[in-house]
């Protein structure tokens, strides 16, 4: 008995043993299953930022090339289960326009030649502003990209540094310039506030030069402190102060009249953009719809199941067709509605009053909840009336709070 | 054969339990092969601590003078929480080795041990052990223990338990300084109970001292305290090894063995008697141990309300043991909202309360979230009643109250001068009253304080030991309940009073305690969606407040690139934590607020 505990607290790290086979996922799901989009993984970047949690990894140049054929088998093996038309695809990452222009190109023809898309697709890519030279906006504007995603995060160069991002913010005005001439219309810009040592003038400017910048689209994060990632030691020994709780709500609070007085709509938690320019992709997540997911490291959340790739390069790389897959989790009722209020909540325009009344009609905690909603529409955190559910200005900065109890 | 029954007292870690063994050793009670380190301490947890928790008494012969000795070796607690004990081992003896360590000199325990001893009219042999020791300076400790405790210092015997130099004149001197056991008194058999323990296989184990007649296999016995009657089955003394015997003379020292299922039916300080032909009169000086110390026991593991029984079953059994062989602490379920089910126990002091802790954690193997201990308060009522309370929650209303009493301890402390002017200062600070000083040695005084005992139970005894870097000793008893000006600090969340905070407090402290306190809770209690009122008030007036301001922003940024998974079990990770928490109002107060609140280190 004793051992075999001390055998499991050896195991690295229990996320990267794989629950599942290469391919197992396919015997949980129906033969061809309705899908609306497709998020593809590209783990490489330069750096690897020490605030970042996600599945990167840094100097593996030399795995490109068999990274976008194995990418490609994957893609190609994943059409027997997607029934489309595929409405959005999202290639992410990582930094999937650190792949040579040729690569990069291979990736889009491949999905565009395997798989169901629908004529009016969403394309998105992430994309780093140093990454993009013309050679890149070209190869993804003849690939059919529609959006890019551009990671500014920061147009101060002390800020910039102390979240380890390389670029040099001259970049980020280029960068658009490159995809415009290109024909890419739809672009993005992260930014990232709260970040260690930042003022409320610092954000302001943030903002001021982003919107200057003619852009259709804003998603403004602020910084987290994930578990594990290096930032996050450093707080904990004292050598990164967060901001202060009240300037961090202030920072927020300034985004959403700035952008708002600039005619972008707060459509959800952290995005804004000028009406029809909201970001098809993210809203099936929001709305609890469905893709598949390409490469290690990858979410997807397909008839009830959330599963996740195993992300692990080497073990991904040695396998062909559709990869090993992590926590396949499939919720009872309760967890689907709990996670519906989750996600839901996150849109501005809330959860419609219909979909509200089926989702408050079953489930185990469906009094509680109740009783929850009438409690924070009473605080003035929640607003219910004919049209929806949803935050008032006042819920929507401690939202985490109110979810809560939804859940 | 004459019969010598004594004691070894000493203050802590003088070496009484080394030299108990070198004596049992040079009487070949034990062979060199089988000396075990500290043979008479059987309990690892006393091994390892170095005290000595329960009384045993061992029997050697010893060859002096021409003739053979029975030497009875009665072992005593060495700590003044089992005063009571040591007493009722000392009422056993005619006589006591006093033990002073030869670097150290003579401590706070030694001096309450020698009171002890005299006060139960023993005779004392001083003796100044380690002498081997590079820093030994016997000649300097001799004149501190003629100085402080009136023994002249010729009559020390200087010896090592360790290199064995000493211990055959010791032998001696017991054969030829401690008197014979006085002459019974009445025709009838008395026996004085002066411990028992518990065995899994025999039952009870009770150690006698015969003062009048004597007991033999067989005898109808009565305890005189409850009248309950048993049949001895088995007689016996430790050599150290059990070895029965058919009777136990007058004087001797025993055991006995009669069928009894549990420690409670057997006192400490009760008499024996023969049911045939029972005495009339106990022995003098029964006593009941009485509790001074409180604090509860929670198992660590309470899910506040969920009803997970689990844990706290497995402390109730851990206890139900324990108390098997230590029926001098008391315990009673307690339920709080807080920290769920547990039990409130009473300790005779705060080593007590300590030990038992640790053989709850270690031989029950139950992990254990202890609160802060509180004292008994004694308050007069206006129906002319005295209640006992031992948790501020418990007190009448403040119009039903004339006085509160409080327990008053004397301390003695043995101290480097250069400690003294910062110990008056503590003293000062704490409700201490200096009753006096004694000078020991050179450069080393005893000084006196009366003090309430609510004052030390927290952290008097370490800030002693960093105010004379590990060199002052204390020792302390129980002398009075006396009135002050008490009062119950109730604190208030949000205007609602949570009694689980409530205290018992003098009134020129509580503002400054309360204060301290609530900066604690404020630490502890999250933002919440609203801003949060702390408050502390004695009847109806607010005597400090704090407030927590409402939480402004807690809102997860992004969504893990479609993790969903990941963000449910982030938020489901925070729901669970609220669940542990007690609401007061609509505020969530974690457990930690609960305990960090009582520690009371300002």
């Amino acid at each position: 008995m004793g051992s075999r505990i001390q055998l499991a607290q050896c195991t690295p790290d229990q996320a990267k043993v794989p629950d599942v086979e290469p391919g197992g996922i396919s015997s949980f799901l129906a033969p061809t299953t309705p899908v609306e989009g497709l998020y593809v993984h590209v783990p490489f970047c330069r750096h690897r930022c020490h605030y970042c949690d996600f599945f990167t990894i840094a100097g593996r140049e030399d795995a490109f090339d068999a990274y976008v054929d194995r990418l490609k088998s994957e893609i190609r093996a994943s059409a027997s289960c997607i029934q489309g038309p595929l409405q959005t695809v999202f290639i992410g990452g990582g930094t999937p326009t650190i792949l040579p222009p040729k690569l990069l190109a291979e990736v889009l023809q491949e999905i565009r030649s395997a798989l169901p898309v629908a004529s009016d697709c969403e394309w998105s890519v992430e994309a780093n502003p140093e990454t993009v030279t013309p050679e890149i906006a070209a190869a993804l504007a003849d690939g059919g990209v529609t959006r890019v995603s551009l990671g500014a995060q920061s147009f101060q160069p002390e800020r910039l540094k102390a979240l380890e991002r390389r670029h040099d913010p001259a970049t980020v005005e280029r960068s658009l310039q490159r995809l415009r001439s290109a024909g890419i219309d739809e672009l993005s810009l992260d930014l990232i506030f709260a970040i260690p040592g930042q003022t409320l003038a610092q954000w302001e400017s943030d903002l001021d030069i982003a919107v200057g910048l003619g852009i259709r689209h804003l998603s403004a994060y602020s910084l987290i402190y994930e578990q594990g990632t290096p930032l996050t030691r450093r707080r904990d020994r004292g050598e990164v102060a967060p901001i202060p709780e009240d300037l961090e709500a202030a920072m927020f609070e300034h985004a959403i009249r700035r952008l708002d007085a600039e005619g972008m709509r707060h459509y959800e938690v952290s995005n804004w953009a000028i009406p029809g320019s909201e970001c098809r992709h993210n809203l099936l997540y929001w709305r609890n719809q469905d893709w598949w997911p390409i490469g290690p490291g990858a979410s997807g959340h397909v008839q009830g199941i959330r599963w996740k790739n195993v992300p692990r390069l080497g073990l991904y790389l040695e396998g062909q067709g559709l990869p090993p897959v992590t926590r396949p989790e499939q919720l009872d009722e309760d967890g689907r509605i709990g996670e519906a209020f989750m996600m839901g909540l996150r849109l501005l325009q809330g959860i419609p009053v219909q979909r509200l009344e089926s989702l408050l009609a079953c489930g185990d905690r469906s009094g509680a909840r109740r009783r929850a909603i009438e409690g924070h529409v009473a605080d003035g955190h929640l607003i219910m009336d004919a049209v929806s559910l949803r935050f008032t200005p006042r819920g929507l900065m401690v939202a985490d709070s109110i979810m809560v109890d939804l859940l | 054969m004459p019969v010598r029954n004594f004691s070894i007292i000493a203050h802590i870690d003088h070496g009484k339990s080394t030299l108990a063994d070198r004596l049992l050793q040079a009487t070949r009670a034990v062979s060199d092969r089988e000396a075990r380190d500290q043979l008479l301490d059987s309990m690892d947890l006393e091994r390892e601590r170095g005290i000595t928790i329960k009384a045993s008494a061992v029997t050697v012969n010893h060859h002096y003078d021409g003739e053979d000795y029975q030497l009875n070796f009665i072992d005593t607690p060495g700590h003044v929480d089992f005063a009571y004990e040591v007493s009722r081992a000392l009422t056993a003896c005619e006589g006591a080795v006093l033990v002073v360590d030869a670097a150290q000199g003579v401590e706070a325990q030694t001096v309450a041990n020698a009171y002890l001893a005299v006060e139960n009219n023993l005779e004392l042999i001083p003796v100044v052990n380690k002498i081997d020791l590079p820093a030994a300076d016997p000649d300097r400790v001799a004149m501190e223990i003629e100085q402080v405790l009136g023994l002249p210092a010729e009559d020390c015997i200087y010896c090592s338990a360790k290199t064995g130099q000493g211990i055959q004149e010791l032998l001696d001197a017991i054969c030829k300084r401690f008197e014979s056991p006085r002459p019974s008194q009445i025709e009838q058999s008395r026996s004085l109970v002066f411990d028992s323990h518990y065995d899994d296989y025999r039952g009870v184990i009770v150690y006698v001292r015969n003062f009048d007649g004597g007991l033999k296999t067989g005898d109808r016995i009565r305890m005189m305290s409850t009248g309950r009657t048993w049949t001895i089955t088995e007689l016996g003394r430790y050599t150290p090894r059990p070895e029965k015997v058919k009777s136990l003379g007058h004087g001797e020292v025993g055991y006995l063995v009669a069928a009894i299922k549990t420690i409670d039916d057997v006192r400490v300080g009760d008499t024996i008697t023969l049911e045939l032909d029972p005495a009339e009169e106990p022995l003098p000086g029964y006593e009941e141990p009485q509790q001074m110390v409180f604090c509860d026991f929670y198992p660590a593991t309470a899910d506040g309300g969920s009803g997970k029984k689990g844990e706290f079953e497995a402390l109730r059994e851990a206890i139900e043991k324990l108390r098997l062989n230590d029926s001098s602490f008391t315990y009673e379920v307690q339920h709080s909202e807080a920290l769920g089910f547990g039990f409130r126990c009473g300790f005779l002091g705060l080593l007590h309360m300590e030990i038992v802790q640790e053989r709850l954690e270690r031989e029950g193997g139950v992990e254990i979230v202890q609160t802060a201990p509180t004292v008994t308060y004694r308050v007069k009522t206006t129906s002319e009643e005295t209640i006992e309370i031992h948790n501020p929650a418990d007190l009448p209303d403040p119009s039903q109250i004339i006085d509160i009493l409080e327990p008053i301890v004397k301390i003695e402390v043995i101290c480097p001068e250069e400690s003294i002017g910062e110990l008056m200062r503590l003293c000062d600070g704490r409700r201490g009253e200096f009753r006096g000083q004694v000078y020991i040695s050179d450069n080393r005084q005893m000084l006196t304080w009366e003090i309430p005992l609510a004052e030390i139970i927290y952290d008097f005894y370490d800030k002693l030991k960093s105010i004379t870097r590990g060199y002052g000793t204390m020792d302390y008893e129980l002398i009075d309940f006396r009135a002050d000006r008490l009062s119950k600090v109730s604190i208030l969340v949000n205007g609602e009073a949570v009694e689980a905070l409530s205290l018992i407090c003098h009134k020129n402290l509580a503002e400054q305690r309360s204060r301290s306190i609530l900066k604690k809770l404020r630490k502890q209690i999250d933002r919440h969606q609203f801003e949060i009122a702390l408050q502390a008030a004695i009847g109806g007036k607010i005597i400090a407040r704090e407030s927590i301001k409402a939480v402004r922003k807690n809102v997860t940024a992004k969504c893990y690139g479609g993790d969903v998974s990941r963000k449910r079990k982030l938020l489901e990770k925070q729901k669970a934590g609220k669940k542990r928490m007690k609401t007061v109002g609509s505020v969530n107060i974690p457990q930690e607020a609960f305990l960090s609140i009582l520690e009371q280190n300002e």
